[in-house]
């Protein structure tokens, strides 16, 4: 069992049903191949630095999990054929901070003091 | 550690001192590195604060000799970087 990030982005013109799905899609998948799910981010509609295929947003989702590889093929496989999304990145690593979010919206009274 | 410290201390009293304008000068300060030592900031392709700041402005990665990180961190700065790059966030 090793840990692993994951991030996917979708295309901008979704509704949130249709985001819940796919976010409850992939989740499934690392569940059924004996996986374990530490942590889900939604990091929300970002803009990209660069058009990639003609698309200027996306909406990110971010996964923190343990698996073995199987796990691993089995989102590949599934993330290239699927059509709602743009890109994804999975990232090997020895040990897994949860703690600190770069791309958490900041609170409105936090802003304030 | 002894040779170390006799780098620091080396430094000519008067720039002017010099035989050339073109003699390297001995006063060159050594400059230690920004992404090593105590509570330095944590390498990683979502910390995009960071990452900006070795990118030129035409996206490219900035040499170790202009930004002086050592050439551990360059390396993983620059695999960081390229992951970044993927997801479209640099």
């Amino acid at each position: 069992m090793n840990f692993y990030e994951h991030t996917l982005i979708t295309k901008q013109d979704l509704s949130t049903p249709e985001l819940e799905n796919i976010e409850k899609k992939y989740k499934d998948i690392i569940t059924k191949t004996a996986g374990k799910v530490i942590k889900i981010e939604k990091w929300g509609l970002l803009s990209f630095a660069k058009k990639i295929k003609a698309y200027g947003k996306g909406f990110y989702i971010h996964y923190k999990f343990e698996a073995e590889s199987i796990t691993l093929e089995e989102i590949k496989r599934n993330s290239i054929i699927d059509n709602s999304l743009i890109r994804h990145l999975t990232v090997k690593y020895k040990k897994l901070d949860t703690d600190t979010e770069y791309f958490k919206e900041k609170d409105i009274n936090e802003k304030k003091k | 550690m002894k040779r170390k410290n006799n780098k620091f201390n080396k430094r000519s009293p008067n720039p002017l001192n010099k035989l050339s304008l073109f003699q390297k000068s001995d006063s060159r300060f050594p400059k230690k590195c920004p992404l090593s030592g105590k509570d330095a900031p944590i390498i990683d392709y979502k910390n995009v604060k960071l990452l900006k700041r070795y990118v030129s402005d035409t996206d490219k990665i900035m040499p170790s000799r202009i930004t002086s990180v050592s050439q551990n961190k360059q390396r993983k700065l620059t695999s960081e970087i390229k992951k970044a790059k993927i997801l479209g966030l640099i």
